[in-house]
């Protein structure tokens, strides 16, 4: 129970950092962007509680989070117009900019293991993020093709 | 209540981000960086230990609340894809296909580089997948985590979470501006199953291509969906037992010819 509320604390914290940046770095009135990530958090809720029911703990929070916010923007839901509205106030790079801020002041602490691997896994881990994008972006690009979508 | 009371790291938190998003994007030659680029670099320089600005257990906390904001990046762009729910529909078929680029992609291009550089089986934990939180469990009950599988699927972890982001988006930036692929091919490339790649990824695209971007984000997204739902599933039956055959496979014509350099 404890734990289920400090995470909609801090869900509802770093709303607010969120609707900072955007409101700084993309001129979106404070207010606005507020209102914004209020309906992003309220999603966020939903999702993080349902992946806390017995039967739907076996897959990831960030799932159920995603199927919730696919639902209720999508046509079937009543409220899908004012959802997409209101959420278009704040944009996506400022929603990213606090999660790689986050990332990046917990980076300390893996340091030293990376110290002690070897300098092989550089060259070995680029090409294995590269890999993943590069034949995935050519496989849909040759099947995006076929299917007349592009 | 104890991470919702670090001040310090919300605070340091506020003052990165204010500032990265106060300098805006930048771009250099053809690539563009992002404010998400500076404030992890920025955020990296104050959390090194030298500095003593954060202690270890900041760190864990800020690592804590960084799973926290993914929720809501993930809920942003998932807003995005409901009302573009008939243009994924009818790209059903590049989303399902473009998933076997993603899962053999990594073993592809990773596995014979770290068998060339000289790895042993680390390179099988190393190169099945792009070595996010799912993926060291399924290696660690495989294999468990002190064996070298373990210990390669481990290091890739360390690397994905030290410089996976940027990586990415410098390589979507660069690719993206060659103009080669069309940007919903690149927009399901940047779905990699990994919350923090993907956007980093994903902006340098939408950037490029604005008045695209609502469905740039959207097939992203359901790639990404699709990536995490599947992926599980696909790194047990597939990925593993397939980087492990392929390492067995390339070893062999390895010791062949170390063998036949002896002899001869």
């Amino acid at each position: 129970m404890k734990h289920i509320l400090e995470t909609i604390f801090l869900l509802i914290l770093v709303a607010i950092i969120m609707a900072a940046g955007n409101t700084v770095g993309y001129n979106i009135n404070f207010l606005a962007s507020l209102e914004a990530m209020g309906v992003l958090v309220i999603i966020s809720i939903i999702g993080f509680l349902i992946s806390k029911l017995p039967l739907f703990k076996k897959l990831p929070v960030i799932l159920w989070v995603s199927v919730v916010a696919a639902f209720v923007s999508s046509p079937i839901s009543p409220l899908n117009e004012e959802i997409v509205r209101i959420t278009e106030q704040v944009t996506l790079l400022a929603v990213c900019t606090p999660v790689l801020a986050y990332a990046g002041l917990s980076i300390g602490k893996d340091l030293a293991l990376f110290k002690r691997i070897s300098w092989r896994i550089i060259p070995v881990s680029l090409a294995v993020f590269s890999g993943t994008f590069i034949f995935a972006a050519l496989v849909a690009q040759m099947t995006l093709h076929w299917e007349g979508v592009i | 209540m104890e991470i919702l009371k670090d001040y310090r790291v919300h605070l340091l938190a506020l003052l990165v981000v204010l500032l990265c998003e106060f300098i805006g994007s930048q771009t250099i030659w053809i690539i563009t960086v992002y404010p998400m680029l500076y404030a992890m670099i920025i955020g990296g320089i104050i959390s090194l230990p030298k500095l003593k600005i954060l202690t270890e257990k900041n760190m864990h906390h800020a690592s804590s609340i960084m799973l926290i904001t993914l929720m809501l990046l993930i809920a942003k762009l998932g807003v995005g894809i409901g009302p573009k729910i008939n243009e994924i529909l009818h790209a059903k078929m590049a989303l399902i296909f473009q998933e076997v680029g993603h899962f053999a992609g990594t073993i592809l291009l990773g596995l014979p580089l770290a068998m060339m550089l000289g790895m042993g089986r680390e390179a099988v934990g190393a190169a099945y997948s792009v070595a996010r939180e799912p993926n060291i469990a399924i290696v660690a009950d495989k294999y468990g985590l002190d064996s070298p599988e373990g210990r390669g699927v481990m290091s890739m972890y360390v690397c994905g979470t030290l410089y996976g982001a940027i990586w990415m988006s410098i390589l979507a930036s660069f690719i993206a501006k060659l103009d080669i692929i069309h940007p919903y091919a690149l927009a399901m490339g940047a779905g990699v199953g990994s919350g923090s790649m993907m956007a980093a990824s994903l902006a340098p695209i939408s950037a490029l291509y604005p008045a695209m971007a609502g469905d740039i984000n959207a097939y992203a997204t359901a790639a990404n969906l699709i990536s995490s739902i599947l992926g599980i599933y696909i790194y047990i039956f597939f990925s593993l037992p397939f980087a492990s055959f392929l390492y067995n496979f390339l070893a062999r014509f390895k010791r062949k010819k170390i063998i036949s350099a002896e002899v001869y």
